[in-house]
This record gives structure tokens, sequence and C-alpha cells, in this order.
């Protein structure tokens, strides 16, 4: 091997070492700053109490109640999101003529590239006085309104990736289904999805990291109210939003400060075990096949 | 092809090793190639605006400091403006990563011992107004709420408008305030809850501009904005007097209104000359007008 090959991988395998560094580095500064706050509140006390009052005497931190706003947003902007964005896909990979196809996707790109307080300040403006107006509520701030706003942001990751994965499944098929005489609709829902369902899941993952991480959108429409949300269309206040809403007036080193760093270390955790969690599943069932 | 997987590791852990010692020497170097004639403010997003107004003003008028007084050198003025948070000004006011700190709410006793030698300057008062939609009936019942009815309404003690008042109509009673522990909220709590919690089915705004703006979209809402707004929408949000009290000028400089919290400067050390010239201008009509221009009410002169 050259001496100019070896100077290239060692630079390039540095490189790959220290954005590997970067989440270690990342979730032990978080941890520290968390600090003696996991101590004091209890991990279990936490994570299942519900009462948030930072400015109490003493200050009560627990976080049941952003947790489940969490999952409700994430999960809810998915189910929105996923229909749509695998017909989209499919529709985009196998039966749209290729001039609309064109058409299509560089505006699909686009759409990844509006910023998400652009997402939030419309949504804030247009999506709540709808829901306040069209359904006679008192203020339209709620889970849904985040969710479906998030949907509409995370639709151009999942159509993207599903579409990039159904077109990579091998053309040997679609030939053998022509030569079969297989309608184009089977083939497309019992063939072609069943193959690239893989790379439509890895969409998916690559979705929920966004959804549950996105913080201006949800702190602008889901009311960041702090009670536990019980449906779809209640208040809540996703763990983003509660860091971003009270970190600039946390004092850094009190409790307060410890907590919000708790609460991304929580956030952080909960991303890490949802991507291992699929990769694992992934991993046995085509083990299995 | 096992040597060459060594030298691999042992040059990529070098250059790692490089890259950690040069970010180390860069944090020591900028600690102390900290130029005296800048001057660099830190903290509360509320006063931000206004030390980046001012100072982008001064900037403009005198271009160097030998302008501003003629026995300062020739050098260009150069000042830093950047938020985080009162608290985050305190902290940084105290290990000098700024020189002055932004503090937007009342001192603690701690702090107030900590900056007693160095320099507490006020240059006004953030006052918050009671305040509801134009359309909220309750405009045309009373404008006058006592502090018991606002305790109730913000804890949450009462959910309906038609619980404050018989001929009100039954509707539910949208409580809209800052992110708890924020200045504005910490401002409240002295000045009414004094320790009940806030309602935790209350709507906590991002921004006061938020704030305002939700009360001024939903005619159910009732919150605390900041007097500003108030005044820059005189025809949609309607300020409502508490205990017989209105949020006059009369009454805020006469400290009969107390829903409100300084704007201060802090420092552990006395000014020097380049910050006192440009402290004393932050003071002078054309800072204080500022403050006022950006819905503040100036310190007295």
């Amino acid at each position: 091997m050259s001496l100019k090959e070896n100077l290239i991988r060692i630079f390039f395998f540095s490189i790959a070492i220290v954005s590997a560094l970067l989440l270690v580095f990342i979730l032990f500064f978080i941890l520290k700053e968390s600090g003696a706050i996991w101590a004091q509140v209890g991990i279990i006390n936490f994570l299942t109490k519900s009462t948030w009052q930072p400015m109490a005497t003493p200050p009560q931190f627990s976080i049941l109640p952003m947790l489940v706003s969490t999952l409700w947003v994430a999960f809810g902007a998915l189910v929105i999101a996923i229909p749509f964005g695998f017909a989209c896909a499919i529709f985009l990979a196998e039966f749209a003529p290729a001039a609309l196809a064109r058409l299509i996707r560089p505006v699909l790109n686009m759409l990844t590239g509006i910023p998400s307080v652009v997402y939030g300040f419309l949504g804030a403006t247009v999506l709540i006085k709808y829901l306040e107006v069209s359904f006679d509520l008192a203020s339209g701030e709620s889970l849904f309104a985040a969710s479906l706003v998030l949907a509409l942001m995370v639709l151009p990751f999942i159509i993207a990736n599903s579409e990039n994965a159904l077109r990579s499944v091998a053309q040997e098929y679609r030939q053998a289904s022509i030569a079969l005489g297989v309608s184009k609709q089977y083939t497309a829902i019992r063939i072609l999805v069943p193959l690239a369902i893989k790379g439509m899941l890895g969409a998916v993952i690559l979705a929920f990291g966004r959804a549950i991480g996105e913080t201006m959108a949800v702190l602008m429409l889901a009311g960041n109210t702090l009670t536990i949300p019980f449906s779809w269309f209640a208040k809540g206040e996703p763990l983003p939003a509660l860091i971003a809403l009270e970190l600039g007036s946390a004092t850094p080193g009190t409790s307060h400060y410890q907590a919000l760093f708790a609460t991304g270390f929580v956030l952080i955790l909960i991303v890490i075990m949802v991507n291992l969690s699929i990769n694992l599943f992934l991993w046995h069932w085509q083990r299995g096949l | 092809m096992k040597k060459s997987k060594w030298v691999l590791f042992l040059v990529s852990a070098l250059i790692l090793g490089l890259l950690l010692i040069s970010g180390c020497a860069n944090g020591q170097n900028s600690g102390q190639a900290n130029a005296n004639n800048t001057i660099k403010f830190g903290g509360s997003s509320t006063l931000a605006p206004i030390l980046a107004k001012c100072a982008d003003d001064f900037t403009e008028e005198f271009k160097t400091w030998q302008n501003v007084d003629s026995n300062l050198p020739d050098e260009p003025i150069v000042i830093f403006v950047s938020t985080g948070g009162s608290g985050f000004g305190v902290k940084s006011a105290l290990d000098g990563t700024f020189d002055f700190g932004m503090v937007t709410r009342d001192l603690s006793a701690d702090e107030e011992v900590s900056f007693s030698d160095g320099t507490i300057v006020q240059l006004g008062s953030d006052v918050l107004d009671v305040a509801v939609n134009y359309e909220n009936p309750l405009t045309k019942v009373k404008t006058d709420l006592s502090i018991e009815e606002i305790i109730s309404i913000f804890s949450g003690e009462i959910n309906s408008w038609s619980e404050l008042d018989e001929t009100l109509p039954e509707r539910p009673i949208v409580v809209a305030v800052r992110d708890l522990g924020g200045g504005a909220s910490i401002v409240f709590d002295d000045a009414i809850m004094k320790g009940t919690p806030i309602s935790t089915g209350a709507l906590q705004l991002p921004s006061m501009g938020a704030l305002g703006g939700k009360i001024m979209d939903n005619a159910d809402t009732i919150g605390y904005v900041s007097s500003g707004l108030v005044n820059q929408n005189p025809d949609k949000l309607i300020p409502l007097s508490v205990d017989g009290i209105a949020p006059t000028i009369e009454n805020i400089n006469s400290g009969k209104y107390n829903i409100s919290r300084p704007l201060l400067l802090v420092s552990p050390q006395t000014p020097d000359k380049y910050q006192a010239a440009f402290i004393n201008y932050l003071k002078s009509d054309k800072g204080l007008k500022v403050v006022e221009d950006l819905g503040y009410v100036a310190v007295g002169q």
C-alpha cells in the first residue's frame, strides 16, 4: 500500500473516530451537568411522578407528563405520516410517470430545508386558529396540532428513504412479474414492499428520531401545560419544549439546571434505545428468514 | 498488513491527541486575550435588544473611543451583546466571561453582596399588566380584579368566566403564562401568587410576544404581558387594574403598582473608563429613549 493511500486512510479513520467519540463526549457532558440531581430526586421518582415545580420550595422534578407528551406527539406524527409517506414512495418509485416524479422529488427535498421555526410559526398562526374556530375550542394548542405539523416535517424523510429502498430492489423481480403476467399493483404491494421493508423501516426510525427531538414546532404548538395528557387532543409539554423553555432562565449549577440536563439525557437515551431495538429486531428477523 | 494497522492506529491517536491539546490551548488563550477596549455584555434576553440597539447607535455615532472622550485612545469601539438568561448573566459576570451581566429580576441577597463592591446599574423596569382580549365580555363588566380573584384564576381554582362573575358567559378561562422560573413568572409570583402554584393547565408561551399574541387572538385568554406590548396594542389588549390600582405611569413610578422587575447591569468590578463612558451613554436621554421605545419604563433620571 502506498504512503498516500495510507495517509488518506488514516485521515478518514480519525474523522470517523472523532465523530463517534463526539456522541460519547456529549453523553458524558450531559451526565456530568445533570450531576447530583439523580441522587437527589431518584431515577424512579424522576421518571414516574407527575409534579414539575422548579420554583417551589423544595422544588419538585418529575417528568412523567412530559415523557407521555413526547411519546404522544412523536408516535402521533408517525401514525399520520407513515400511510401517506409509504403510499407516496410506492407511487413515486413504481407508478408515477418519470416526468412527474422528476417534478415532485425536488419539491419534497426542498420541504426538508424549511426551518422548523417557520413550520411552527405557520402552525401557530394558521392551524391553531383554525382548530379554535372550527371545533369551538377554548384554545387550539394541542398534541394533535403538534403531531400534524411534525408529520408534515418528517414526511419528506419517509418518502425519500422509502423510495430509495424500493428502487434498490433488484430489477429481476419486476421483470419476472411482467413475464408471469402479474399485475403491477400486486408486484408493488406483495413483492417489492416486503423486499424493501427493511429500508422503509429505517426511514421510519429516522423520522421518529427527528420527530421526538424536534423543538421549535412543538414548543409553539403543544400548549406547554404540565398535566399528563390522556388524549391526543389534550395539551402537553414534550421534553425538548421543556428544555428550550426553561434552560435560559435556570441558573447554572442549581438543581433546576441539573434537572433540565437530566431531561436531555433521558431524551437522548430514548432515541438511542429506539434505534438499537429496531436494529436488533431487524437483525433477528433477517436471520429468521 | 498487521504492521500497517499499528501505524494507522498510532497516527490516528497522535492526530486525536493533537486535536485535544490544541483545543485546550485555545481555551486558555481566549481567556487571557481580553482586550480591555471591548465591552462584553451577556445575560437576559429581555435586556439584550436594548443593549444591542444602544451599542449600535453608540458605535455609529462615535466610531472610535477618542470621539467619545478625547482622553481615550484612538481605537475602534467594539461592544458584544449575547443572551442566555438572567441566571447566566449573573454567573458569567462573576466568573469574568462577560464584563457585565444583564439581569432582569431582583437580585438575591447573596448576589447583592457579590456585586456590592462593583456595579449595579438600573436602566428601567419591565412592568407586567394583567390583560385580556378586547372582545372579552369581562371588559364590559369590570376592569378591576382583586388579588384573590387573580390568584384563583391563575391557580386554576376557577375555570370558567361565569364563576368569576355571574353575568359572564360559561366559557373556559384560558390562562396564559411565561415559562415557570423565567423572569416574568418570578415577578408575577412575588407580586401576586406569593408561592401559590400556577395551574398545571396554564399555557406556557415561549416569548412575551407570543403571550401577547395569544391574548390578542383568543377572546377567552387572560395573562400577564409587558406594559410595552399593551401600549403598542391599545385596541387589542385591555389591561386590568389590580386591587383598584391601574398600571399607569404615575402608579408605576410611585411604586403603588408593583408587578414589575428591574432591568439591571451588574459587574463585580467598578467600571473602567471605557465602560463608564458607555454606561453614561446608556443612562443619557438617548439610551433611556431606547428603553422606552422597546416597551419598558425607563428609570427616572
